[in-house]
């Protein structure tokens, strides 16, 4: 059986080729549009947290909140548990925010905080180990949250390999595979 | 919407040629329980481990469950647990599939229709709480409390307790076990005088001689066995393994002996007369606690023939090499090694068992302990002593009560077959669908499949279906419990609490804490909760008879002994020799503990209590035989034949022994009848092929076929996977001209079954073997379907003294399938 | 530097399977349905393999517990066009599933056929209930996996010592296979510390090593009386 495509005629090669640069063209922008836009879009969280007054007027530090930050690999959204310590029966403030709070307390729900710092399944990240080995303060990645005044809703700095990949040969520290993926 | 890259991939799949990249990640195909999404997605990630005993064979080993966030994700052996020490077998390890099976029974289900065809209705547990205690109320109101049948599978220790305790507050004396351990014990009932399973010291033994024991996969607890094989294997102790088919035991033992299906009792007399006649066996036990060495002679002053001389007469190697198919040097050589290496050990089991002759032959298997003296000694043969558990408040047992316990229990052999035993499931079977001694009203049955095991599936169905109402206790639907009117599902031993202790054979009193590491996935309940709880219903002396709460109670009660009898330890420390030595030094006591709340708290943390220093027991206080000494001439055995004598009516025509003898089919007169011999296995028809069936490790009693990676581990090491296999040695394939891989019929003259055959050579010539476990029709979507059951072709047949069902007393032919 | 190595000592093992159900269970390996599983698409990581010799009655039995041998020259690394499998600095053969396209040309480099393919959708329990292992990445069809000598515990084990600021200690990395051996047949630590087993049974006068002739250096080392 012969091959049709080697008998095509140089002008039709012309054409097909030049059909391929063009969807070739196509596909090169889907991929930049999807990962360059998508995951900038903002998420609204339940409450309209304030990091600012927590930190400056309360006091607190992130560790009070974000617990196993330093122990474990996850630095975890705070639950209720840890909102009650500071947050009773009797509202702190007049804000609008701490009342959806003392609902959520009152009726035992966990409130549905979107995270936003997600990494994928195959991907191994320690908090702990970037925190207390590294010496990496919060802000490096998750931005000048002390002075935040909304939620957070969108990722400081991406969470995309080539920022991991660009710390960690910055810092001369490993580039192997297997450190983070699993 | 975020996008991933492999979602991404998967959009321009044919471009990118990543094709094949299918989008599954742990967002897809885990679908917890929402209260568990936001847990398994966002929580902190807490690793937890908690200690618990296995539960998913008899084997009792020690676990250690790993929990994330509270869900278990992986189980490994406890390092500390004496039993298993660290190890796990296939199955164990699977046990999370058992957990998070979705076939199990999530709510009490009461069948509407006939059994196979009706549906299952769920019902609440107040319902089926009020059904049960109703009908268990109105027979004690009519006083036929024993119309009550329990029939349980391998419960051991304090649940076997509370169970029977329950049968008796109520009123029946009918509590029995399918699984074949109360026949088992039959023959040391005859030799030792007592039905304790023997344990054996194989760590100081030299030589390790066993007859179809498949230790190592069908054992009591195949990882403990493993773990003194393998510490074994630094102090080369000899192991010799004798048996048709090449098992994992025999593949590993140093030498593999086959012999022929249903004559292990021949060949273990032939290296008897090789002891004897060399004079290799330990005279000073035989004089000094031995009964019927020599010749004697009774009271009436009739002279008896002695094992010595019944022996020298009838098993001259020549004749036994006849017999067996080992070969006279063979056996020579084996009698002079067993004679000639102090710290020999025999043991007896499996296929020695698996047949007609079982009880005579493992009765001519333990004369060889006999004969060398193994008993209380180093590398011999001892009994370990029960756990020091306090006694609970006796059983208050009112008139009803007393009434139905006195009755004859409804197992009993009713005829003269299986003079030893009070069940067997032949008799269980026959006397419900003869209604003898009198009809049965209620059975409960728990977890374990009497129906699959059985090799008379259709009277068996048969009795099932005349039974009036069966109530199930079970964490899954399988072939039995589909003719159960009501399904009551209990939690799994990973839910549960429970208790293992002294696991039969092991050789230390222990006591393994099962105790619940995740709270249980569904509307199940604990089985010993359900036991307090239904006395509670029936009220008056039952409820009376258990004043506990629930059943963890009941064991912390029954701990109470141990923490004030203050022997053992708990396991903590493991089994490493520094502080084995230290623990000697200090006498083995726990006074470590302050209160005994302390003490428990420690043991839920460690898992398991132990005792590893007996007190030595003097050789003329273990036997409980009549003599009071091992008895080669089974007393027990001669007062049991004249006893069913005496029964009968003098002028029928059976009032004679010979009559009784030809219809236990036994062949041998006069003493033989009652000493160690070689029973010929009545096998039909002129079949070329004897018929085995051994148990693979990933799966054990058909209970591994409902996990799909056990179905999977199936047939690993012939690559089989969730189907059944025959192998067949390769003289055997060429003659009928079947290869590897082909399709062949294997017919008995019930019923014939299709499998696939394997061709190795580590199998008997005219000897094919089948895995049992397989062959469901039911049991849940991973079970049913798969594989063939072996059973389903067997003969009737039982041995003839304990009714242990002869599973190798079947010959078969064979075809090749087109 | 560590260099790890396993030794398996087959005079001890048994055969039993316990260390192919670990690994299955440990690594989050999809089950393989009947049909699948007897076209040969089985994926064990951990394989035992038995295997008979001479003839009846004298028979010996082969049983052969066979991870991945994590070669010091591998021969899959150099074959793999996309970097999805390299020798990494442990010494560990790393297979990086999301940088796999599913060429196979490793699985051809390997003369110990230590690796597999996801050749169907994978499959675990039906049901809500997976019982994953949180560890260790799901895999989708069309890579390569193999044996990691569980990698993931590696990498917990370092972290834990980096931040206590000590070395690795002998026996605290061990992979699930050597972990659950009921027989005590697995030894596995680091052969470059003179104190651990590893390094007096591979230097035993029964170790050695599958096809050593290759040249690749593998570092599973068999002990047997029989050679």
């Amino acid at each position: 059986m012969q091959i049709n495509f080697l008998k095509i005629k140089p002008f039709n090669i012309f054409i097909i080729v030049l059909i391929f640069f063009i969807i070739a063209l196509i596909f090169l922008l889907v991929f930049i549009i999807l990962f360059q836009f998508l995951p900038v879009k903002n998420q609204k969280q339940p409450i309209a947290y304030n990091h600012k007054v927590h930190i400056e007027t309360a006091g607190l530090q992130c560790i009070d909140c974000h617990v196993s930050v330093e122990q474990r690999a996850f630095a975890t959204l705070p639950s209720i548990e840890i909102c009650q310590n500071c947050h009773s029966s009797d509202p702190l403030t007049e804000s609008e925010e701490e009342k959806k709070l003392l609902t959520y307390i009152s009726e035992g729900k966990e409130i549905p905080w979107i995270k936003i710092y997600n990494i994928p399944d195959h991907v191994y990240f320690s908090h702990r180990r970037h925190v207390i080995r590294g010496e990496i303060s919060c802000s490096e990645c998750h931005g000048n949250i002390n002075e935040m005044t909304s939620p957070v809703s969108a990722q400081f700095k991406m969470m995309s390999m080539n920022n991991c990949m660009k710390c960690h040969k910055e810092r001369k520290v490993t580039t192997d595979c297997l450190a983070c993926h699993r | 919407m975020e996008i991933k890259r492999r979602d991404f991939l998967k959009l321009f799949g044919g471009f990118s040629g990543a094709l094949l990249l299918g989008g599954c990640g742990l967002d897809e195909v885990l679908e917890v329980p929402a209260s568990w999404v936001n847990k398994v997605k966002n929580g902190p990630k807490i690793e937890t481990w908690k200690n618990t005993i296995c539960g998913l064979c008899s084997g009792g080993c020690g676990i250690q469950v790993r929990l994330i966030d509270g869900l278990p994700v992986h189980i490994k052996g406890n390092p500390n647990y004496p039993v298993n020490q660290g190890g796990m077998c296939p199955l164990g390890i699977n046990a999370l599939h058992h957990l998070y099976n979705p076939d199990r029974i999530q709510i009490p289900m009461k069948r509407v229709g006939n059994p196979l065809t009706g549906k299952w209705e769920p019902i609440s547990w107040e319902d089926a709480f009020k059904i049960i205690s109703q009908r268990l109320i109105k027979l004690r109101r009519q006083n036929i409390t024993h119309q009550l049948v329990i029939l349980g599978s391998g419960e051991r220790g304090v649940m076997k307790e509370l169970i029977s305790r329950f049968a008796s507050a109520y009123g029946s004396p009918n509590y029995y076990q399918f699984s074949s351990l109360p026949n088992d014990v039959v023959p040391y009932l005859l030799v030792h005088g007592q039905s304790q399973i023997p344990s054996y010291d194989f760590l100081n033994a030299k030589i390790i001689l066993s007859f179809g024991s498949n230790f190592l996969e069908e054992g009591f607890s195949p990882i403990y066995y493993t773990k003194l094989y393998s510490h074994h294997r630094e102090q080369q102790t000899r192991y010799i393994q004798i048996e048709p088919r090449m098992s994992l035991t025999a593949a590993n033992a140093d030498s593999w002996v086959p012999i022929r299906p249903g004559t292990y009792g021949a060949l273990a007399l032939g290296l008897a007369y090789v002891l004897i006649r060399e004079e290799l066996y330990n005279e000073d036990f035989v004089t000094k606690y031995t009964f019927g060495f020599e010749d004697w002679i009774d009271k009436e002053s009739k002279k008896h023939i002695g094992f010595r001389n019944y022996v020298l007469e009838n098993y001259y190697p020549e004749k036994v090499s006849e017999i067996t198919g080992v070969s006279s040097e063979l056996i020579l050589e084996l009698g002079r090694e067993l004679g000639n290496t102090p710290r020999a050990l025999v043991l007896g089991g499996g296929g020695a068992l698996d047949n007609t002759n079982g009880t005579f032959s493992m009765m001519a298997i333990q004369s060889l302990n006999g004969l060398l003296g193994n008993y209380e000694r180093k590398g011999g043969i001892y009994f370990i002593d029960e756990p020091p558990y306090s006694k609970l408040p006796p059983v208050i047992e009112d008139s009803i009560a007393k009434n139905g316990n006195k009755k004859e229990p409804h197992a009993k052999p009713q005829d003269i077959s299986f003079p030893l035993t009070n069940f067997s499931i032949e008799s269980f079977t026959k006397n419900i669908l003869r209604d003898n001694p009198y009809p049965i009203d209620t059975l409960f049955l728990f977890r374990g499949n009497p129906l699959f095991h059985s090799i008379n599936h259709h009277e068996f169905v048969d009795a099932l279906k005349k039974t009036p109402f069966i109530v199930s206790f079970d964490s899954f639907i399988n072939e039995t419990n589909e003719y159960a009117h009501l399904i009551l599902p209990v939690n799994t031993f990973l839910e549960d609490w429970n208790e293992s202790s002294n696991i039969p054979s092991v050789g230390f009193s222990h006591i393994g804490i099962q105790q619940p590491v995740v709270e249980p996935l569904f509307s199940t309940r604990s089985m010993g909760d359900i036991f307090i709880d239904l006395a509670k219903q029936i009220g008056g002396t039952v409820s009376d008879s258990f004043p506990f709460e629930n059943y963890k109670q009941v064991i912390e009660h029954k701990l109470l002994g141990v923490y004030n009898s203050g022997r053992g330890a708990i396991a903590s420390k493991g089994v490493k020799k520094m502080w084995l030595e230290y623990l000697q030094q200090r006498g083995w006591q726990i006074s470590r503990y302050s209160s005994y709340e302390e003490f428990w708290d420690q043991l839920l943390k460690d898992g398991g209590w132990w005792n590893p220093i007996r007190e030595e027991k003097r050789l003329n206080e273990i036997f409980k035989t009549p003599s009071g000494k091992f008895e080669f001439y089974s007393q027990k055995l001669k007062n049991s034949l004249d006893t069913l004598l005496k029964n009968q009516k003098e002028n029928d025509s059976t009032h004679n022994l010979e009559s009784i003898l030809s219809r236990l089919n036994i062949t041998a007169r006069g003493d033989a009848v009652y000493l160690p011999h070689h029973e010929i296995v009545p096998y039909e028809g002129e079949k070329p092929f004897y018929f085995t069936t051994f148990q693979v490790l990933p799966n054990r009693d058909g209970k591994g076929a409902n996990l799909p990676l056990m179905q999977e581990m199936f047939g690993y090491s012939v690559r089989s996977y969730w189907r059944s296999w025959v192998e067949i040695n390769p003289i055997n394939a060429e003659e009928y001209g079947i290869k590897d891989g082909d399709w062949i019929w294997i017919e008995s003259s019930i019923n014939r079954i299709k499998v696939q055959a394997k061709v190795i050579p580590a199998i008997m010539p005219n000897v094919i073997a089948i895995p049992f476990g397989l062959g469901h029709t039911s049991y849940g979507r991973y079970a049913k379907g798969y594989g063939v059951n072996p059973n389903s072709i067997m003969h009737n047949l039982y041995d003839y003294l304990s009714g242990k069902p002869a599973l190798d007393g079947t010959k078969v032919k064979i075809s090749l399938a087109s | 530097m560590s260099k790890w190595r396993m030794v398996i000592d087959l005079d001890k093992c048994t055969g039993c399977g316990s260390c192919m159900a670990a690994c299955k269970m440990e690594n989050n390996i999809p089950i393989v349905d009947s049909k699948e599983a007897n076209e040969g698409g089985v994926l064990n990581w951990m394989d035992v393999i038995t295997q008979y010799h001479g003839d009846y009655p004298n028979i010996e039995v082969d049983r052969l517990p066979k991870p991945c041998f994590q070669c010091d020259h591998p021969p899959c690394t150099k074959v793999c066009p996309v970097r999805a499998t390299y020798l990494n600095p442990d010494g560990l053969v790393a297979q990086i599933y999301h940088r796999c396209i599913g060429c196979r040309y490793c699985m051809t480099a390997c003369p110990y056929t230590s690796k597999v393919f996801n050749w169907y959708e994978p499959k675990w329990l039906d049901g809500p209930y997976k019982c994953f292992n949180p560890d260790v990445s799901i895999r989708m069809t069309g890579v390569v996996e193999k044996c990691s000598f569980c990698s993931h515990r590696l990498m917990k084990v370092k972290e834990d010592a980096a931040l206590e600021d000590r070395p690795i200690l002998d026996g605290e990395y061990e992979p699930a296979c050597a972990e659950i051996c009921p027989a005590d047949a697995i030894y596995f630590g680091d052969a470059e510390n003179k104190n651990s087993e590893v390094y007096k049974l591979s230097r035993s006068y029964r170790a050695s090593r599958v096809m050593d002739d290759l040249g690749l250096e593998p570092k599973v080392y068999y002990l047997s009386k029989r050679s």
